[in-house]
C-alpha cells in the first residue's frame, strides 16, 4: 500500500546529479525566490508539479556547477518569463506597478498635507469641546447624554 | 418536484424584491406610511423565500439528490454529512444562494430593529439592501440556478473538491461572507441619508455597531482562512497575497479605514463626504471580490468570458460606481465641515493619518491585485505579482500604521501640549526601545527590530492607558482594579474594547514578523528510526500509518519530537489524503507542535519502499501561535465595544421615542 507514489514530489529532494554536495536545503533557499511558472501564486519550493519539480534539478544542476544565484534566476526568466520572479520587473510597462502606489502614497500625503494646513491656519470661533489628553476624562458617554438630554428638554 | 418549487421561490423573491425597491424609494419620496410598511413586509418575505430554496437545496445535498447538477458537481453519497452540508458554499451556484441568504437575513434583522427608529432613513435602507438582494437574485434566477437538473439521474456524484474538506474551511466562508454581506447594511443607511438629505450624525451613530459585526466577521474569516492556508497548503505560511485573499482583505481595510473615520465625524463633524467615500468603496469591494473570485477574471482573462455572471457583474458594478458618484455630487453642498483642524498633533491628525494609511494600502493592494491583468491585456506579457511585490510596498506602510495604533490614542483632541506629549509618550517610548534592544541582543535583524520595538511601543501604550483609566476609577471611586477594569469596559467600552481590539491586531503583527522573518525550514528522507535537526529540535521518523475513511484513505507519517535535553516532548503526524473521487489531488494535513514560543511544522511530501523512508519538509515557525490568539483577542474586544452600554441604552430608548413621536 505504501508503494504509492504522490505526484513526483520526491525528485525534488533527490537532486540528479547526486555526487555533488548540493543538498535540498540548498535548492529550496533558491526555489524560495521562484514562482511556478504554471500555476498562480505557488512559491516553487512548494510546488509539486512535474515541470517544477524539473526546475529544482535545473537549480540543483546549475549550484553544483557553481553558478551564481542571480544568475540562476535570469535563467529561469529568460525561460519562462517575469512571470516566475513573483513580481514585476523594474522595466517599461511595469515600472507602473511600483511607481503608481508609490505616487498615490505621497500625492495622498500631499493632499491631505494641504488641505490640512489650509484648516490649521484658518482662525477659528472658540467652541465648547473640551480640550483634554486621555487619561480619565469625564465620560464621554455622560457628555453625550447629556448633551442629547438638554435637545429634548 | 419539490427543487421546482425552491427555483419558483427565487423567481417569486426577485419579482417580490423589485416592487420593494419601488415601495421603498417612492413611499419614502412620499411619505407614505403604507407603502412604507410594504417595504418592511417585503424584505421580510423575501428572506424567508431565500431562506426557503436553501433549505430545499440543502435538503437536495443531504438526500443526495444528484438530478441536481449543484448537487451532482459538489456532493457524493460518501461524503460525511457535516460535508454535505456545508456544500451549500461549497461551488459557484450555492455561495452565491448563500450570500443572498445572508443578506436577506441582515436585512430583516435591520429592519425589525429600526422598525421604529430612523423613519425618514429605513424605506430607503430598505429599498437599498433589496436593491442588492434583487441583483443576486437575478443572478440566481438567470445565470447560477442551483436548482438546474442533470437531464438523468446520476447514480453518484463527483465529489467536493478536497480543499474544501476541512473544517476551516466549513466555517472560514461563512464567516466571511457575513463580514462581506454585513457590510451592505452601513452602505445603505449611508445612501438612505443622502437621498433623505438627513445627513446629521444619525446615520453614521446607528452604523457604527452595524459595521462593527460585519467587521468582526470579517476579520474572524480572513484569520480563519489563514489557518486553513496554514494547516492545508503545506507551505509554511498563511497568507500568500493570492488574489482571492486579497479580494476579503481590500473591503477590510476600507471598512478598518471607515470604522476610524467615523469617530471623527461624530466628534468633531469633519470628512463627511470622505467618509460617505469609504462606506461606498467598502461595498463596491465587496461586489468586487465577490466578482472576481466568481468569474475568474484574475486567475486568466479569458475565465471571464466563459463565466456566467461575469458580466452581470460588470454592470451592477458599473451602476454602484456612477449611482453613488451622482448621489454624492448631488449632496455636495450638504456635507460640509462643522469644525476645522487645530493642529497637527491632535487626534484628528493622526485620525487623518490613519485614513492615509489605509487608503493607500488599499490603492497598493487592489493594484497590486489587478496589475497582472492590465498587463496581459495591454502587453501580453504574463507577469506575476505575489508576495515580494506587496512586502515591499505594503511592509512599509503597516508598520507606520502599526505605530499610529499606539501613537493617536495618546494625542488629545485638538491639540496636545509639549507637556502632556511628554507625559504621553515616555514610557511607551522605552518600552518599545527596550523591546528593539532586546531583539537585536537576541536575534538581530534590521525589519524586526523595528517592528517589533513598535509592538512594544503600542503595548505599552495601551497598557498606560488602561493604568491610568483604572486608577481613575480607583481615586474616584475607591474600586479595586479588577471591578476598575470591568466598569472601564461597561461603561466606556467602545474605547477599552477598542484598545483590545488593537493588542489583537499587534499579536498578529507578532506572529507575522516571527513567521517571515525567523522562520527555519529544512527538507530531508528519513528511513525508519531516523532523525533530523531542526532549530532546538531533533524529530525521529517512527513510521507510517495509514488509516480508511468514507471517502478517502490517509496516509500520515508519525515522528516524535524531541527537545535540546533529548527528551520526547510530542509526536506529530504529518498526512497525504487521497480522495476517492480525486486521487491525483492528494491534500496535506501538516503535523503540528503548537507552542507560545514557535510551532513545529511537518509536511509529508512522499515515501518509498513501502513506507521504509519517507520524504518531509520541517519547518520551525517562531511565534506564529500568537496570530490565532491575537484573532480570539480582537473578537473579544469588538464584542467589548459593541456592548449596549447601560446608560446609552436608555439614552437610546428616548431616542426612538423622540423619533417615533414626530422627531
Amino acid at each position: 500500500m505504501f508503494g504509492f507514489r504522490i505526484a513526483d514530489a520526491q525528485d525534488a529532494t533527490a537532486p540528479s546529479a547526486a555526487a555533488t554536495p548540493v543538498s535540498p536545503d540548498d535548492v529550496n533557499a533558491v526555489a524560495k525566490q521562484l514562482w511556478c511558472p504554471l500555476c498562480s501564486n505557488v512559491r516553487l519550493d512548494s510546488c509539486e508539479l512535474k515541470a517544477c519539480s524539473q526546475m529544482k534539478d535545473v537549480i540543483a544542476q546549475q549550484l553544483a556547477d557553481g553558478t551564481e544565484v542571480q544568475e540562476i534566476k535570469n535563467y529561469f526568466v529568460a525561460q519562462y518569463g517575469p512571470q516566475v520572479l513573483g513580481e514585476p520587473p523594474m522595466e517599461g510597462f511595469n515600472w507602473l506597478a511600483w511607481l503608481l502606489p508609490i505616487a498615490v502614497v505621497i500625492g495622498g500625503a500631499a493632499f491631505i498635507w494641504t488641505r490640512a494646513r489650509k484648516m490649521v491656519q484658518t482662525p477659528k470661533p472658540e467652541d465648547d469641546t473640551p480640550d483634554q489628553i486621555s487619561g480619565m476624562p469625564a465620560d464621554p458617554y455622560a457628555e453625550k447624554l447629556d448633551k442629547e438630554l438638554k435637545q429634548y428638554d | 418536484m419539490i427543487f421546482d418549487i425552491g427555483y419558483l421561490m427565487l423567481i417569486s423573491g426577485l419579482v417580490l424584491a423589485a416592487y420593494g425597491v419601488i415601495a421603498g424609494f417612492w413611499g419614502g419620496q412620499k411619505r407614505n406610511t403604507k407603502l412604507i410598511q410594504s417595504s418592511f413586509n417585503t424584505v421580510y418575505v423575501v428572506a424567508i423565500l431565500v431562506l426557503s430554496a436553501s433549505a430545499i437545496l440543502w435538503y437536495g445535498l443531504l438526500a443526495d439528490a444528484f438530478e441536481l447538477t449543484y448537487v451532482w458537481n459538489h456532493s457524493e453519497r460518501a461524503l460525511p454529512t457535516f460535508y454535505k452540508f456545508s456544500a451549500l458554499w461549497g461551488g459557484q451556484q450555492g455561495s452565491l444562494l448563500f450570500w443572498c441568504l445572508l443578506l436577506s437575513g441582515y436585512s430583516a434583522i435591520v429592519a425589525f430593529f429600526n422598525r421604529k427608529r430612523h423613519q425618514l432613513l429605513m424605506p430607503y435602507v430598505n429599498a437599498i439592501l433589496l436593491t442588492t438582494s434583487l441583483f443576486f437574485l437575478i443572478l440566481l434566477v438567470f445565470a447560477a440556478n442551483p436548482f438546474k437538473r442533470v437531464g438523468f439521474i446520476p447514480p453518484d456524484g463527483q465529489g467536493l473538491n478536497p480543499l474544501l474538506q476541512n473544517y476551516w474551511m466549513v466555517i472560514h466562508p461563512v464567516m466571511l461572507y457575513l463580514g462581506f454581506v454585513g457590510m451592505a447594511v452601513p452602505f445603505a443607511f449611508a445612501v438612505a441619508a443622502l437621498i433623505s438629505r438627513k445627513l446629521d450624525n444619525e446615520w453614521v451613530r446607528t452604523v457604527r455597531r452595524w459595521t462593527l459585526i460585519p467587521w468582526m466577521f470579517l476579520s474572524a474569516g480572513i484569520i480563519m482562512g489563514s489557518q486553513w492556508a496554514y494547516m492545508e497548503l503545506g507551505w509554511g505560511g498563511y497568507w500568500a497575497w493570492d488574489a482571492v485573499e486579497n479580494a476579503s482583505f481590500l473591503p477590510w481595510l476600507t471598512g478598518t479605514a471607515f470604522l476610524h473615520s467615523i469617530i471623527i465625524q461624530e466628534q468633531r463633524g469633519i470628512l463627511k463626504v470622505w467618509n460617505m467615500v469609504l462606506i461606498w468603496l467598502t461595498y463596491f469591494l465587496v461586489i468586487l471580490g465577490t466578482f472576481t473570485t466568481r468569474s475568474g477574471i484574475l486567475e486568466s482573462v479569458h475565465s471571464f468570458a466563459r463565466s456566467d455572471v461575469g458580466p452581470y457583474f460588470l454592470v451592477f458594478l458599473i451602476l454602484i460606481m456612477f449611482g453613488f458618484i451622482w448621489l454624492l455630487f448631488s449632496r455636495m453642498p450638504l456635507l460640509r465641515s462643522d469644525h476645522p483642524i487645530d493642529s497637527y498633533t491632535s487626534r484628528e491628525a493622526a485620525f487623518l493619518g490613519n485614513n492615509w494609511l489605509f487608503t493607500a494600502l488599499a490603492f497598493a493592494t487592489l493594484w497590486g491585485t489587478f496589475f497582472p491583468m492590465f498587463s496581459e491585456l495591454l502587453t501580453g506579457q504574463r507577469i506575476s505579482v505575489a508576495a515580494p511585490f506587496f512586502n515591499k510596498v505594503n511592509g512599509p506602510l503597516f508598520l507606520m500604521l502599526l505605530f499610529l495604533m499606539g501613537a493617536a490614542p495618546l494625542l488629545g483632541w485638538r491639540h496636545t501640549s509639549l507637556s502632556a506629549f511628554r507625559k504621553q509618550f515616555t514610557i511607551p517610548i522605552i518600552a518599545g526601545l527596550a523591546v528593539a534592544g532586546l531583539v537585536f541582543v537576541v536575534a538581530r535583524s534590521l525589519y524586526p527590530m523595528v517592528g517589533l520595538g513598535i509592538c512594544g511601543f503600542v503595548v505599552a501604550a495601551i497598557l498606560q492607558e488602561y493604568v491610568r483609566g483604572a486608577m481613575a476609577r480607583r481615586s474616584v471611586n475607591h474600586e479595586n482594579i479588577f471591578v476598575a477594569v470591568a466598569n472601564l469596559w461597561r461603561r466606556n467600552g467602545r474605547r477599552y474594547g477598542g484598545y483590545i481590539v488593537h493588542l489583537g491586531i499587534v499579536m498578529i503583527g507578532v506572529a507575522v514578523i516571527g513567521n517571515e522573518f525567523y522562520q527555519q525550514s529544512t527538507n530531508v528522507t528519513l528511513n525508519t528510526g531516523e532523525s533530523a535537526k531542526v532549530g532546538r529540535y531533533e524529530l525521529e521518523f517512527a513510521g507510517m500509518e495509514s488509516n480508511r475513511e468514507a471517502n478517502r484513505i490517509e496516509f500520515g507519517a508519525r515522528l516524535i519530537i524531541y527537545d535540546e535535553a533529548g527528551k520526547a516532548i510530542g509526536t506529530v503526524i504529518p498526512q497525504r489524503n487521497i480522495y476517492d473521487k480525486t486521487p491525483d489531488q492528494p491534500t496535506t494535513e501538516v503535523g503540528l507542535q503548537m507552542s507560545p514560543i514557535e510551532d513545529v511544522y511537518v509536511v509529508l511530501n512522499g515515501w518509498e519502499n513501502q513506507g521504509e523512508s519517507a520524504t518531509f519538509t520541517i519547518y520551525v515557525n517562531p511565534l506564529t501561535v500568537w496570530m490565532w490568539i491575537g484573532g480570539i483577542v480582537l473578537v473579544l474586544g469588538v464584542l467589548i465595544a459593541i456592548w449596549p452600554h447601560p446608560v446609552l441604552r436608555r439614552a437610546e430608548g428616548m431616542q426612538a421615542v423622540a423619533y417615533a413621536t414626530g422627531d
